[in-house]
């Protein structure tokens, strides 16, 4: 594969299988995507959709057992598919670094929140005890904790779900990583959190000069944020284009129902949202076939027989995994 | 924290005091008589009687215990009416003999039980877990009297080893050696035990926090899987084994006492079982009260410490 200098990440054709009890589960089926240097990327899809999975999977961070792995993920020009995790480690936390969900639970609880963040600078950047404080305080700073110097000996369960989050945030910059995964990073705070902590992501990511990968399933989320967008079904991308194409020149049936179903500001109250019919499919059972058209109003035979790859629509960059596309609005407007 | 302190010290002395009246009375109905011990021969009623009046045992059993219990109040612990010597003295000189017992059957059970558990836990069902799970399981189906038996008679006997198993017990001033060895085999039976109690819960503790999101963040750092084991994963997983450490060391303080009396070694065990038989009631009453204060200060320091190793607990 040619390394182009702007390209920072380089997925293709990556898949995760967990080989459970009940069989082979493809959580990721075959994702192919790249990214560029200090942009920000959106990835979207319902829960379960493999958004999760795909990101620890692109940093390598899978389980360590029963999972297989296949395909290839260059990461700045670095193989992290079937590398041993000695390997990984050396650019984990450097290169690239995540924001965990759930910042109740990412933290360790009983170790205090300086240390944590002490951690990473003392041992991937061999600093001295008295500067990975400094530097520690100065993170903690960066992220808008208050009174950072009394809270760096704080137990994580002395602070809110925010000031955790922050903590996470100031945890995975601390390398100054290049590639920042931000795993669902506002799903387990109340809504006035969210936007600051996205509004904060979005300052550090100019300042460290990162990319971002932002996951989530709040369409609102990514609408603003990101210069590209992907969604993601039962594994696989079913639609990918820059944030504005999606949002508004859609050809996939999901990524329709997926914008109609988040809650408008212009609607009148007490409009009842629409919702996406049945549930996403058991990844154990997939069909043949398109694993949206048991749930698709426009699905034929084919849908239900054979399973459409991404092609390219008319606009760069622009592609969509359905044999009955949505027309598009640029053709239509043309007409 | 300091309201904790207090409302644990004064439930010890309740406890204490419960424990004391409870022995006091069960020693009493004991069969068998300190007189006829003391007596032997010279055993006739008017001699019985004589002595009754010196030992006060002629007084009803609710004024002896409120005897006994004003004398520990102000510090003493009475005169044992076999050997005449004070009780005190007596459980000076057995007691350092329990507590290196228990002292080094706990070094080796937890420097044994600590890495092998964190060996399980990295691959659990994988070959070396099976292989420790398996072990460690027979070992507790064995009970610590045989164990023992056996290895006396497979290290002394059968190998030959000089004076392991065999030595009498010299103190560990008068020649550290033949003390070691004199109590290597009690020590090493009473490990095993505890052993298999603390590789167990650690391991299945280690399982649940190695499967924790902050384990998964540790790794995303770029730590060493070593650093994740020690510094992430076996603090938040040692508040089970702190809790089975308070309440098996209290149980050792008291439970070496059939491997004492197998190997003849005279610590607290040894000597409580030779004061019963002999109805020696103020030596019962002492090493009871001394065993049980142990007990419960060993809990309570466990207790203390699991506050402190889990921040998350002290808070609530």
């Amino acid at each position: 594969m040619s390394t182009n200098p702007d390209k920072l990440l380089v997925v293709n054709n990556l898949a995760t299988t967990f080989n459970t009890s009940a069989g082979p589960l493809p959580a990721v089926g075959g994702v192919s995507f790249d990214l560029n240097k200090n942009e920000t990327l959106g990835i979207v899809g319902e829960s379960g959709s493999g958004k999760t999975v795909l990101a620890r999977t692109v940093m390598g961070l899978q389980p360590r057992t029963n999972v297989t792995v296949t395909g290839s993920v260059l990461l700045n020009g670095h193989e992290m598919v079937g590398v041993s995790e000695d390997e990984k480690r050396k650019y984990w936390g450097t290169e690239v670094a995540m924001v965990f969900q759930d910042p109740m639970t990412s933290l360790n609880p009983v170790m205090r929140i300086g240390k944590q963040i002490d951690e990473t600078l003392r041992v991937r950047l061999g600093m001295s005890k008295n500067d990975a404080k400094a530097k520690a305080i100065e993170l903690l700073e960066l992220v808008g904790i208050p009174s950072p110097s009394q809270r760096y000996s704080a137990f994580p369960g002395q602070l809110s779900g925010g000031m955790r989050q922050r903590v996470v945030i100031a945890t995975a910059l601390a390398c100054s990583p290049k590639l920042l995964m931000a795993d669902e990073p506002t799903t387990g705070l109340d809504v006035t959190i969210q936007a600051q902590i996205l509004n904060l992501l979005e300052d550090l990511k100019e300042q460290f000069q990162m990319s971002v990968v932002l996951i989530t399933h709040d369409l609102g989320v990514v609408a603003t944020r990101t210069s590209r967008i992907i969604v993601m079904y039962a594994g696989r991308i079913v639609e990918m284009g820059t944030t504005r194409e999606v949002f508004t020149n859609h050809r996939m049936p999901y990524t329709r129902a997926l914008l109609e179903s988040s809650p408008k500001v212009s609607n009148p109250s007490h409009t009842r949202l629409i919702t996406i019919p049945g549930r996403p499919p058991n990844l154990l059972k997939l069909n043949q076939g398109c694993s949206f058209a048991p749930r698709c109003a426009y699905a034929t035979d084919r849908c239900h027989q054979q399973r459409p790859e991404l092609q390219i629509a008319e606009e760069p960059g622009h592609s969509f995994a359905c044999w009955n596309p949505l027309p598009s609005k640029r053709e239509a407007a043309t007409r | 924290m300091l309201k904790y302190v207090i409302r644990r010290l004064v439930m010890l002395i309740g406890i204490i005091f419960v424990i004391s009246v409870g022995s006091f009375y069960l020693i009493h109905l004991l069969p068998g008589d300190p007189a006829a011990v003391i007596l032997g021969t010279g055993d006739s009623p008017s001699n019985r009687l004589k002595l009754y009046k010196l030992l006060g045992l002629n007084k009803s059993i609710f004024d002896q215990y409120f005897i006994w219990i004003s004398n520990i109040v102000r510090g003493n612990l009475g005169i044992s009416f076999i050997s005449q010597t004070s009780v005190a003295s007596t459980i000076r000189a057995a007691l350092p003999i329990d507590l290196e017992i228990m002292g080094l059957s706990q070094i080796l059970a937890f420097a044994l039980a600590i890495p092998l558990a964190m060996r399980s836990a990295r691959k659990p069902d994988g070959l070396i877990d099976r292989l420790l799970g398996a072990t460690s399981f027979t070992l507790l189906s064995i009970p610590p009297f045989i164990i023992i038996v056996l290895l006396v008679l497979f290290v002394s006997i059968k190998l030959g080893v000089p004076n392991i198993g065999v030595a009498s017990y010299v103190s560990f001033g008068t020649n550290w050696i033949v003390n070691l060895e004199s109590l290597a085999l009690p020590a090493f039976t009473l490990a095993i035990g505890s052993f298999v109690v603390y590789y167990r819960v650690l391991r299945s503790d280690m399982i649940a926090t190695l499967q924790e999101e902050f384990i998964t963040m540790a790794r995303s750092k770029g730590i060493s899987q070593r650093r994740i084991m020690w510094r992430h994963a076996f603090r938040p997983s040692s508040v089970a084994l702190l809790g089975a450490a308070g309440v098996n060391i209290g149980g050792l303080l008291a439970g070496g006492f059939v491997v004492q009396y197998l190997l003849a070694i005279p610590g607290l065990g040894y000597t409580l079982i030779a004061a019963i038989n002999d109805s020696d009631y103020l030596l019962v009453q002492g090493i009871v009260l001394v065993v049980s204060v142990g007990v419960v200060l060993i809990n309570f320091f466990f207790d203390f410490t699991i506050n402190i190793v889990d921040p998350r607990i002290s808070r609530e």
